[in-house]
């Protein structure tokens, strides 16, 4: 009798009478004790409990408040501005002010919010692997440090990631302070030495580039990623986007060569796949065309043309001129772009590197510290959220080393392969959780405020620090307002506040530096290519280095050029795919200098030859429910040595094939690509007629929208010619409406949920493509297909000229998504977001994310874009609460804010000043699929490119 | 009974392949196997039929409670087998209301031994098609929406769409299809009655024959009502099927803009279902003997009737490939290029050899009277109307105007169960229908018999 068996009550004695042998009085007092249970599971509390009378200030309930804070990617910040309902952190949005987001924000800011509530984080202290208290710690660790404090601190090694943090740069000088003899590692899986050396190389200092791209008139990137994902990505993306408006000034030209397909690569105007190793030849080549003089470049006649080509652009735009170079080049190369763009006056600042304390200390490295593992020269390490079992360079054998040290600390958000190995581990707070400071590429700091109190108990770097410094009640808040404290210009709480308000501390940003002219370097003789493969790493597009690898979001967000979820994949270009004999999904194993990892191939147009492609950050083992076993680690066979390519790797075939999962098809079939993502020559611009005539196509029903009952008449124009592909807008989406997740195996069934989905298309060839991006939300016909066919009624049209879809009136008859010919409908099969959750989304605290405002739809019932209804009425509500109409441009869609580049604009049609009216007189605007009469909402701009005029179609 | 009606003899008539047929002997023929016991062959066939119903109920179940995620479906091919199992079921149903409508008022005497089980087809046929729409629903607890009612919702069906009148169609339909097999059923219900030995037999089929005594006037109103009902069934079913063909026809994608749908989903329609009335008179004239009822010369009329719309089918095929061509739009060009080389064509091509290659055998007398040979292309043209069907969604929903979206549908296990089960879930119900009811209308071979000249 299980049921009876629940009660608390009486258990023994009714569970020992055996079976069902309940007499008449047994069965009331059953009946008594669980109406008394009930009723006391109700009552109130013995303590005093306060109603909710008194608000704190500023909190309504339902009211979302919004706090500036700093998120960090590989230690460097971006501001950003956080949405939080109730208490509750639900949404990232960018910061205006600050310099490094631009009111912009990328997937790893958005995703943020996430991770934050993800059920997998670590909770508590951890004594090698048991649970343990904070007292117990302390104790632990005081007694150990005793002895080191006796020893001068020999023996104590601090590991970090890169930091650019002020307080706690200022207290790892403390820390050094006290502990003389003792040293501070850094390292970053996504480490840019190259770039640093090469900097050594030119100027003997390790300057920190940070490129203008805003001014460049001419962009040559040599394996060089602005527009790729990365901590200064929404400031170059900005910078692109304002060279790249036909209106605009001065319209920018592109070149990339690159080994692997880039973001930037993907939107230049002349783009060539080269093995790494000619890459370098073609910046020997710009520079001897400007006097330099080295060596004659070794470089095939259709690559020197376009060099040559690129060289003349240069000179040609002195102080509009720009060579990036990225890390897959040698610090040589590195050395000689430095050369070439002070040559050039590029729009490129010097700055000092923010990663060193103000005592000038700077961190060795994680190669040294291994070596002194090694030899035993370590007895103390203490790891600050940072996870070198999994993303250390293998050869440094970070593991099998760090069991030297007997005393190993490790403080992270997640159990993760370092944990595992450590003596203590420390559960780590999100940085949404945390009081601290960041500072951006270009050296401005801002101030990282805590939105929530942490959720599992965790403890900030600073207060890790701090113990270890004896400063054992120094909160964090107070650690980092003492670091701010001598440099507030005034009253200290007055800046205090408007720095924390601000989310961007006033003039902070580095001076640009004039270190003299640079060296140029010696340029190494030409290697001979050899016939074995070279394996091109580049950090994750959604996972970057794999600390985010328990973010189902970021796992389940398409990579912006091969649209691959949940996991990775060997690009191979076709031919040497047909060389090897693979195709797609074929599993191969990858030996590296002895070393070897199985990963599936894809077969990805735009691959150099002689290069496969991997991203980091897949293949986790402890990242948790999420990221575990997802995908091939390429830490496994990288080395300090070759950390960003790999030479002579042998693949062979393993015979097992492993599904690449992808949510969308790159379009490659020309008569569908020019039909559907038009690209224009800007010489040819001014031949182009205003379409929006040809929108208006006679039909034989009734003119019914706009039925205007209060004016406005919503509509979107996306311009693909400065859309960089970044996903930026589909995770916003998805945070901001409560877009479920639906786990691989659901994904290879050929279902996902993304509202907006970016679409590339190829207007190129299969050995040199050119691709362009097209962001795909819901249009918003007029004519919808999708109304007439629903027999519910569920797909309707409101007075505002959405079409809405009624979530409680569908029945799932699907004919909507059957109709549409966009196809931007999702079918919940499953309870994605309802009882039949991936993993562990359906855990409680993920529910804590969820935007109050916008429904979680059940299963059976169709979804879409709502052209974020939920923003249209909080700005009505606060319209009609003013007595005022909804102003020009005042609503913003989650992707739209999201945006780096502002590629989408969203407004009134009505409104005649209004963004989206300027927008559609553009002779560039267009309609997707305008021929079948559903006039939608959502138009386009087609893309634009600026091709030399000399250089011949081939060659691009 | 070979005893009462033996075919072995050299028989002068067309319908009846027996020297001498009087009533008593017709009646008996048909009215005696059910008073027998059922034989082994019977209750073996019932029993694996009714495992396959149980399978049937049981995959609907496990529907309800996991979702319609369960089948291969995805975000872009959202219609799967539920849509084509519907339309290929209602197709079924079409020839038993078209044998006795439309052939019953064209006169069509050879009709009589085949109309009654031809129109329990249709009922059973109709009836697994009627389930097919509501478990294709993502929410089919709320599939009374689409029935005009009033409610606090203050909501009414959306009148466009073409659902709505798949609704009206297949509750239509259904409602005809039971009155117009009862009203031809009860002649013989009251034969059922006065020849039943048990008095529970005799309630029941009384019952049922609602005091049916032969009287002219009786016949008289039976004939007048019949004919009258037939005069509307053949409407009827012109208009279901229209109807069905419209879902695909009343919309924006390429390949379901056609508006030789209609018609062409009629044609298909009686094409599956004169080949499934082969296939059952073929089943009930080898189990209850009735080879001097159902002769020979039944099947190559009906051979006849499948070569014809044979010719139509592909004429119709033919006229959406050139459309297609014709229309210049790059997407329906693109779809028919699809469908001949995509990656269902291998399905496309057994359509084609089935529905359209195969039956033109039936040009040869000897084709139209070997009953093998019948069973296997009746069999043929069955899975190539399925595969129409099925491949009519599929082609569409995964290349259409959306090249980053073109996704293939898969097929899982329970997409098997649901294309399978039905099939034994019908083989059930027509075997309970056998032993219940007179499985050849007896009144109207009485008929036939003495127009023949037999009795």
């Amino acid at each position: 009798m299980p049921p009876v068996n629940e009660l608390p009550v009486k258990q023994s004695r009714i569970s020992g009478r055996g079976t069902g042998a309940l007499n008449r009085r047994q069965a009331l007092g059953v009946l008594a004790s669980g109406i008394a249970s009930g009723l006391a599971a109700c009552s109130k509390p013995d303590q005093q409990i306060i109603p909710y009378v008194k608000l704190p200030e500023r909190v309504v309930p339902g009211e979302p408040l919004k706090f500036a804070t700093t998120l960090p990617l590989s230690g460097i910040g971006r501001g950003v501005i956080v949405t939080s309902i109730d208490g509750r952190p639900i949404k990232v949005e960018g910061n205006p002010r600050h310099p490094a987001s631009l009111g912009a924000t990328d997937v790893f800011a958005e995703a943020a919010v996430l991770s934050l509530y993800d059920p997998d984080r670590s909770r508590t202290i951890l004594n090698s692997g048991a649970i343990a208290s904070r007292e117990a710690f302390r104790q632990a660790l005081q007694a150990h440090l005793q002895q080191v404090r006796q020893r001068g601190g020999e023996g104590f090694r601090l590991l970090t990631g890169r930091v650019t943090s002020p307080t706690l740069l200022r207290q790892i000088d403390d820390v050094l302070q006290l502990f003389p003899k003792a040293a501070w590692h850094a390292y970053e899986p996504v480490d840019e030495d190259s770039e640093r050396d090469g900097a050594m190389l030119a100027y003997g200092r390790p300057l920190q580039i940070v490129p203008r791209l805003e001014k460049a008139r001419v962009l040559v990137n040599l394996d060089a990623d602005p527009l790729g994902p990365g901590p200064d990505q929404l400031r170059a993306a900005r910078g692109f986007a304002d060279r790249r408006t036909p209106q605009g000034e001065g319209f920018s030209r592109i070149y990339s060569i690159e080994a692997a397909p880039t973001l930037t690569g993907a939107k230049a105007d002349h783009r060539i796949a080269l093995h790494p190793r000619l890459i370098s030849e073609a910046g020997i080549a710009i520079a001897n065309s400007m006097g330099a003089e080295i060596r004659q470049a070794e470089l095939p006649d259709h690559v020197l043309r376009v060099v040559k080509q690129a060289a003349a652009d240069l000179s040609a735009n002195r102080g509009g001129g720009l060579v990036l170079a990225g890390q897959a080049l040698s610090p040589e190369s590195h050395a000689l772009v430095h050369w070439i763009n002070q040559h050039l006056q590029a729009p490129v600042d010097l700055i000092d590197r923010a990663d060193r304390t103000a005592a000038g200390r700077e961190a060795a490295t994680l190669a040294e510290l291994t070596r002194d593992l090694a030899s035993g020269a370590v007895d103390t390490l203490v790891l600050i959220g940072v996870n070198p079992a999994y993303d250390a360079p293998a050869d440094l054998e970070f593991a099998r080393h760090s069991a030297k040290a007997s005393f190993r600390l490790h403080l992270g958000c997640y159990v993760d392969e370092t944990a595992v190995l450590s003596t203590w581990h420390i559960p780590q707070t999100h940085i949404l959780e945390a009081w601290s400071d960041l500072r951006s590429r270009d050296g401005t700091a801002s101030l990282v405020q805590p939105l929530i109190r942490p959720l599992f108990q965790g403890w900030t770097d600073h207060e890790v620090l701090a113990l270890l410094t004896r400063h054992a009640d120094a909160s964090p808040y107070d650690l980092v307002r003492e670091t701010w404290r001598p440099k507030a210009q005034g009253g200290f709480e007055e800046w205090w506040r408007q720095a924390l308000h601000d989310g961007v501390i006033a003039a902070s940003a580095a001076p640009p530096i004039t270190p003299g002219p640079p060296k140029l370097p010696n340029v190494s003789a030409v290697v001979t290519p050899s016939a074995a493969m070279t394996i091109l790493l580049r950090p994750d597009p959604s996972l970057w280095d794999g600390s985010f690898a328990n973010n189902a979001w970021l796992q389940e967000c398409p990579k912006p050029l091969t649209k691959q979820v949940w996991g990775n994949s060997l690009a191979l270009n076709p031919q040497e795919a047909k060389r090897f004999g693979l195709s797609s999904g074929d599993v191969v194993t990858l030996v590296a200098d002895g070393r070897q990892i199985e990963a599936p191939i894809a077969v990805e147009p735009g691959v150099a030859d002689g290069i496969a492609s991997l991203t980091l950050g897949l293949g986790r083992r402890n990242a948790g429910a999420i990221g575990n076993g997802v995908g091939a680690n390429a830490f496994a066979i990288r080395t300090a040595t070759h950390s960003w390519t790999i030479p002579e790797v042998t693949i062979t075939k393993t015979g097992r094939r492993d599904e690449i999962l992808t949510t969308q098809n790159v379009v490659r079939t020309a008569a569908d690509v020019r039909e559907l993502y038009p690209l224009h020559d800007l010489s040819e611009l001014g031949k182009l007629q205003t379409t929006s005539s040809a929108d208006a196509r006679p039909s034989l029903l009734p003119e019914q929208p706009p039925q205007t009952d209060d004016g406005h008449a919503w509509a979107m124009v996306i311009d693909a010619s400065i859309c960089i592909g970044c996903n930026a807008c589909v995770v916003a989406c998805q945070a901001e409406n409560n877009v479920a997740v639906v786990g691989p195996e659901e994904v290879a069934r050929g279902r996902d949920m993304h509202w907006l989905r970016v679409d590339v298309y190829d207007h190129g060839s299969a050995a040199s493509p050119k691709l362009g991006f097209q962001p795909v939300p819901c249009m918003h016909c007029e004519h919808a297909p999708c109304e007439p066919v629903c027999p519910v009624a569920a797909s309707v049209h409101d007075s505002e000229g959405l079409n809405v879809q009624v979530y409680n009136r569908c029945i799932g008859t699907r004919f909507c998504e059957a109709n549409c010919p966009y196809k931007v409908r999702r079918f919940n099969f499953f309870g994605y977001a309802d009882g039949e959750e991936y993993a562990n989304l359906g855990l409680e605290p993920y529910r804590a994310q969820r935007n109050p405002e916008v429904t979680v739809r059940a299963r059976g019932v169709m979804e879409k874009c709502t052209y974020c209804v939920q923003r249209i009425s909080a700005s009505r509500r606060a319209a009609e609460r003013d007595e005022r109409l909804i102003g020009v441009d005042e609503v913003k869609t989650a992707c739209q804010s999201a945006c780096p580049t502002s590629a989408i604009t969203f407004g009134d049609l009505h409104q005649q000043d209004s963004a989206v009216n300027r927008q559609k007189a553009d002779p560039r605007h267009y309609a997707l699929l305008g021929h079948l009469g559903t006039r939608p909402r959502t138009t386009y701009l087609a893309d634009v490119r600026n091709p030399a005029p000399g250089l011949d179609e081939e060659a691009t | 009974m070979t005893s009462v009606l033996d075919p072995a003899l050299p028989a002068p008539r067309r319908w009846i392949a027996s020297e001498r047929a009087s009533d008593v002997e017709i009646t008996q023929a048909i009215a005696e196997p059910l008073f027998a016991p059922a034989g082994r062959m019977w209750w073996i066939a019932l029993l694996v039929s009714l495992a396959f119903a149980l399978w049937f109920m049981g995959s609907i179940g496990w529907l309800f409670y996991q979702g319609i995620g369960i089948w291969g479906i995805n975000s872009t091919t959202v219609w799967g087998v539920a849509i084509a199992n519907y339309v290929w079921w209602i197709g079924i149903g079409n020839a038993g209301t078209l044998i006795s409508a439309m052939l019953s008022l064209t006169r069509q005497q050879w009709r009589s031994s085949i109309n009654r089980f031809a129109e329990a087809m249709t009922l059973f046929a109709v009836a697994i098609a009627g389930i097919m729409p509501i478990i294709h629903l993502g929410r089919p607890i709320y599939a009374y929406w689409l029935a005009p009612y009033p409610n606090t919702m203050a909501l009414w069906p959306q009148w466009r769409s073409a659902l709505v009148w798949d609704f009206w169609a297949i509750i239509s339909y259904l409602l005809f299809s039971i009155l117009f097999w009862y009203v031809s059923l009860i002649p013989d219900l009251a034969t059922m009655r006065d020849r039943a030995r048990n008095r529970a037999g005799q309630l029941l089929y009384g019952v049922f024959a609602l005091g049916w005594r032969g009287s002219a006037r009786h016949w008289s109103r039976l004939q007048t009502l019949h004919t009258t009902m037939a005069a509307l069934g053949v409407p009827l079913v012109c208009s279901v099927h229209s109807i069905v063909g419209l879902d695909f026809a009343a919309s924006l994608m390429p390949g379901w803009q056609e508006s030789i749908f209609p018609p062409y989903f009629v044609v298909g329609a009686m094409y599956s279902g004169f080949a499934m009335v082969i296939v059952l008179a073929l089943a009930i004239r080898w189990g209850f003997e009735l080879q001097a009822i159902v002769t020979e010369n039944h099947f190559e009329v009906i051979g006849r009737i499948l070569l014809m719309a044979s010719i139509v089918m592909g004429y119709s095929y033919a006229t959406e490939w050139f459309m297609g061509w014709y229309g210049g739009e790059h997407s329906d060009r693109s779809l028919v290029g699809f469908e001949f080389s995509g990656s269902y064509a291998p399905l496309f091509w057994a359509l084609l050899i089935c529905n359209v290659a195969l039956p033109q055998a039936l040009w040869f007398p000897r084709v139209r009277r070997s009953l093998p040979a019948l069973f296997v292309i009746a069999i043929a043209i069955n899975i190539g109307m399925w595969l129409e069907r099925i491949l009519i969604i599929w082609n569409t929903l995964s290349h259409d105007y959306m090249p980053s979206l073109w996704r293939v549908f898969h097929f899982t296990f329970w997409d098997w169960s649901f294309l399978i089960a039905p099939l034994g879930f019908f083989a059930f119900l027509f075997l309970l229908f056998v032993r219940l009811v007179p499985a050849v209308s007896m009144f109207d071979m009485r008929q036939l018999a003495h127009r023949e000249g037999a009795a």
